[in-house]
């Protein structure tokens, strides 16, 4: 005897295909969630830029030229030049690359770590949670750009170093939220049915409890995407990130800006933007991501 | 006919009494007396001891304290007159300097300074006793002995005639301590400042300012003119020039950025002047020469005929005022390279396409068609360290080398630098006197103290030899550009650039002329300051 399973939603036809369903869902999130949208495109945007960097900047980024220094903002220059001649559009969208690439390589690092420790944390529990927690806690007790300074002057300054001292402190941040979660998935029967069969801790873990976990810790990993590219920022603007004449939105700001920035202040002013333009759309992404994945919120409003 | 007459003698006397006034309105005018000077200074002292130390930090503020033995005329530099020495003669060998003091002079705790003083003060500078630091005792290799046969007279035995001895002695860190407290700690100078100068030690707060006030019994009759002299500690460059703009200090002796003077006079118009006396420091590159490719006479030369100065200063000058090509003697000094000379030389030749061909071939030749990678270790300073690293960085991409540009903390970078834990160093050599071959030259000879790439060139070293004891102007010149060739044509060594110092100070500042150098004429004991 079978029974037929009814299906969830009443389906009509003609309208049926995936790409309509996209588009759907797409026009749903705008029209519910338009600050969220235009965080989403402003993340697109950047991802864009940084992807096609090499078929979009107008200029080679790293080329000087004697005759163009300081040239404000013209219609073959757009965001005027630099102090060496460089186009400041095109080192912004070079610059892009880079604070993607730290800002998610960082991020990806720092929650996935952090993940990791709080789920082991909140399934073994006892003493190791104890452990685990209270070395967390001397971590959290140092402020984010604090503990990233204090990485990157011990460990030297290359990129590899920059990221991980940007990942680290989002470790602590990321295994307190996700451990909680994990606390209460733990508690589920059919957690304790797989332990009852005799299931390996690695596979109650991971196969049981980390896909209850998944939604707290995208949300910790776009939220602290903004972070990430604000900490690299300010790092090479205290001249501890990346070294010129690599093009990073904080070098930018921290190099010519301030000096010369009464005589060119779009030196100054568009990476600014830039910055705070990309940090706004993480967080705006991140928030409405945590409202659409939030089943407690969904319903609201 | 009478009226007309005494008319005429009264627009006689007028005239006269019109002439006499504009006559004396056309002297020169009487100094004032009183008034602070407030000076803008980078930062703090390392310690008090300028016999040890090598920065500027100590002493533009602490020359105010002391004197010297004999000093570069403060009103007609490259002139050499006594300070403490009110005389001197010289002996037919010219291997024997008799100095005659000045009587009367006392220190600040009311003693006499006498020729033992002397003696100790220079014997710690030349053999210096354990525990104390010499950096400048190479300058003094002629000296064989010192003596105080009486209270006022030195005598200094040389090894050999000199050509540079008394420009060496002039030079102006060679401060005259007391005996007495050097006798009961070589180290003494390091935290106390005690001289015969015309200012005190009034109070040093670490970080924030150290003030001098006037010293009521100078030997000097007279002087000095101002009541005190307080250097405000300010790091940052921009909020240094800022504090000129906002009328909170009246001078900054070591220099500015071309941004920063443009804004001061934009803003201040004629009541700061603004001196460009000349080139104190020039920026190169040093090569670890033990580490590959570097061994290599042809790798060095590319790298030299990669860079095309005339467009670096071009490019450089409006950001950093390092504006001058030129060899490791400053181009203003009779020394140095003529322009005609350097353009001889790998990486001056005007024709920069033909340049970057040879540079090609060499490095094809010695196997790096392709080029290389490499690290260019630089101190993460903006002006002029790291500019000049961006523009050293893209020049090299176009003949294949690619470095990294590695950027450390000043500290840091000075450890890297004495244990040559480099490959490629952007190296600042300077002068702090008058740029006499004897102490720019000797950076570059086997073993000498500054030669951080240590590359070691029999013929550079003979030639430094001969040039030390030539007493014959031309030849000494002609050997001194040989030695600076030899360095170049196999570039064991790259000059760049040199950098043109411009001097900020208010209008109000009088009687004061500024050297080449930022180290000199910093005692100040006649200058004034006037009304506005």
């Amino acid at each position: 005897m079978a029974i037929a399973t009814p299906r969830p939603y009443p389906v009509v036809v003609g309208h049926d295909s995936a790409l309509y369903r996209i588009w759907v869902a797409i026009w749903k999130f705008v029209r519910t969630k338009p600050l969220g949208a235009a965080g989403a495109a402003i993340v697109i945007a950047m991802a864009f830029a940084a992807i096609f960097a090499d078929f979009l900047a107008p200029y080679d980024a790293y080329e000087l030229n004697q005759r163009l220094q300081f040239k404000a903002p013209t219609l073959t220059h757009w965001l005027g030049t630099d102090e060496f001649g460089r186009d400041v559009l095109t080192r912004l969208i070079y610059g892009a690359r880079i604070a993607l690439f730290i800002g998610l390589a960082s991020s990806f690092i720092g929650a996935t770590g952090g993940a990791i420790l709080g789920v082991i944390s909140a399934y073994l529990g006892g003493k190791t949670d104890l452990w685990l927690q209270r070395v967390m806690d001397i971590l959290l007790a140092f402020p984010l750009l604090i503990l990233a300074l204090a990485i990157v002057t011990v460990l030297g300054r290359s990129l590899p170093n920059l990221i991980l001292a940007i990942a680290i402190p989002v470790i602590p941040r990321t295994a307190r939220i996700v451990r909680s979660s994990a606390l209460s998935a733990k508690e589920n029967v059919y957690v304790e049915a797989a332990r009852a069969v005799g299931s390996t801790h690695i596979r109650v873990m991971f196969h049981h409890i980390v896909p209850n976990i998944m939604a707290p810790y995208l949300i910790v990993l776009t939220a602290q995407l903004g972070g990430a590219i604000l900490t690299e920022a300010s790092l090479s603007f205290l001249g501890l990130g990346t070294a010129e004449p690599t093009p990073s939105w904080g070098l930018m700001l921290s190099g010519g800006a301030p000096m010369y920035a009464e005589k060119a202040p779009w030196l100054a002013i568009f990476p600014g933007l830039v910055i705070s333009l990309a940090v706004f759309g993480f967080n705006l992404f991140g928030d409405s991501l945590r409202d659409a994945l939030d089943p407690k919120l969904r319903h609201r409003s | 006919m009478r009226g007309l007459k005494i008319g005429g003698l009264l627009l006689a006397i007028v005239m006269l009494v019109g002439l006499w006034g504009g006559a004396a309105a056309l002297a020169e005018e009487k100094p004032r007396r009183g008034g602070m000077l407030r000076v803008a200074i980078a930062g703090d002292p390392p310690s008090l001891d300028m016999h040890q130390e090598q920065t500027f930090l100590v002493t533009i503020p602490f020359s105010t304290v002391y004197n010297t033995l004999v000093m570069f005329d403060p009103h007609g530099y490259p002139n050499i007159i006594g300070d403490l020495a009110k005389s001197w003669t010289v002996s037919d060998d010219k291997k024997t300097w008799t100095f005659t003091l000045h009587q009367g002079v006392t220190f600040h705790d009311g003693s006499d300074l006498t020729s033992a003083d002397i003696k100790a003060s220079w014997d710690k500078i030349i053999t210096p006793p354990e525990g104390v630091v010499s950096p400048r005792k190479s300058l003094y290799q002629m000296v064989q002995s010192i003596e105080a046969p009486d209270p006022s007279t030195v005598v200094f035995r040389l090894h050999y005639a000199s050509p540079s001895f008394l420009s060496m002695l002039a030079h102006p860190a060679n401060f005259m301590y007391a005996k007495k407290y050097l006798d009961q700690d070589p180290n003494y100078y390091k935290q106390h400042a005690m001289g015969s100068g015309p200012f005190k030690l009034k109070e040093y707060v670490r970080g924030a300012s150290i003030e001098m006030e006037r010293n009521q019994k100078y030997w000097k009759q007279g002087l000095p003119y101002m009541d005190g002299i307080k250097y405000y500690i300010i790091k940052d460059d921009g909020a240094r020039a800022k504090a000129i703009r906002a009328d909170r200090a009246d001078v900054e002796f070591r220099g500015f950025a071309p941004a920063e003077v443009e804004g001061i006079t934009s803003q201040m118009g004629n009541k700061v002047t603004v001196a460009y006396p000349g080139q104190p420091a020039h920026w190169g590159i040093a090569f670890n020469v033990d580490k590959k490719p570097f061994d290599d006479e042809r790798v060095r030369k590319a790298m030299s005929l990669a860079l095309d100065r005339y467009d670096m200063a071009k490019t450089l000058a409006p950001l950093t005022s390092l504006d001058i090509p030129g060899g490791p003697i400053p181009p203003s000094a009779p020394w140095a390279l003529s322009p005609e000379e350097l353009q001889e030389l790998p990486g001056f030749g005007k024709d920069h396409e033909a340049n970057l061909k040879e540079a090609k071939r060499l490095l094809a030749e010695a196997g790096y068609a392709n080029g290389f990678k490499t690290v260019l270790t630089n101190r993460s300073i903006k002006l002029p360290y790291i500019d000049m690293g961006v523009y050293l960085l893209s020049a090299w991409k176009k003949v294949g080398i690619e470095a990294e540009h590695r950027l450390e903390e000043s500290a840091t970078w000075s450890k890297s630098r004495a244990s040559r834990d480099f490959e490629l160093l952007l190296d600042p050599m300077g002068t702090s006197a008058v740029a006499d071959p004897d102490e720019l030259l000797v950076k570059y000879i086997t073993g000498g103290s500054e030669n951080w790439g240590r590359f070691s060139d029999p013929v550079v070293d003979k030639l430094f030899e001969q040039q030390k004891v030539e007493l014959d102007e031309q030849k000494r010149i002609q050997l001194a550009r040989d030695m600076q060739k030899e360095i170049m044509k196999k570039s064991w060594w790259l000059p760049v650039l040199w950098w043109s110092r411009a001097e900020v100070r208010s209008a109000k500042i009088r009687n004061y002329e500024p050297m080449p150098n930022h180290w000199m004429n910093r005692r100040l004991e006649d200058v004034w300051l006037a009304e506005k």
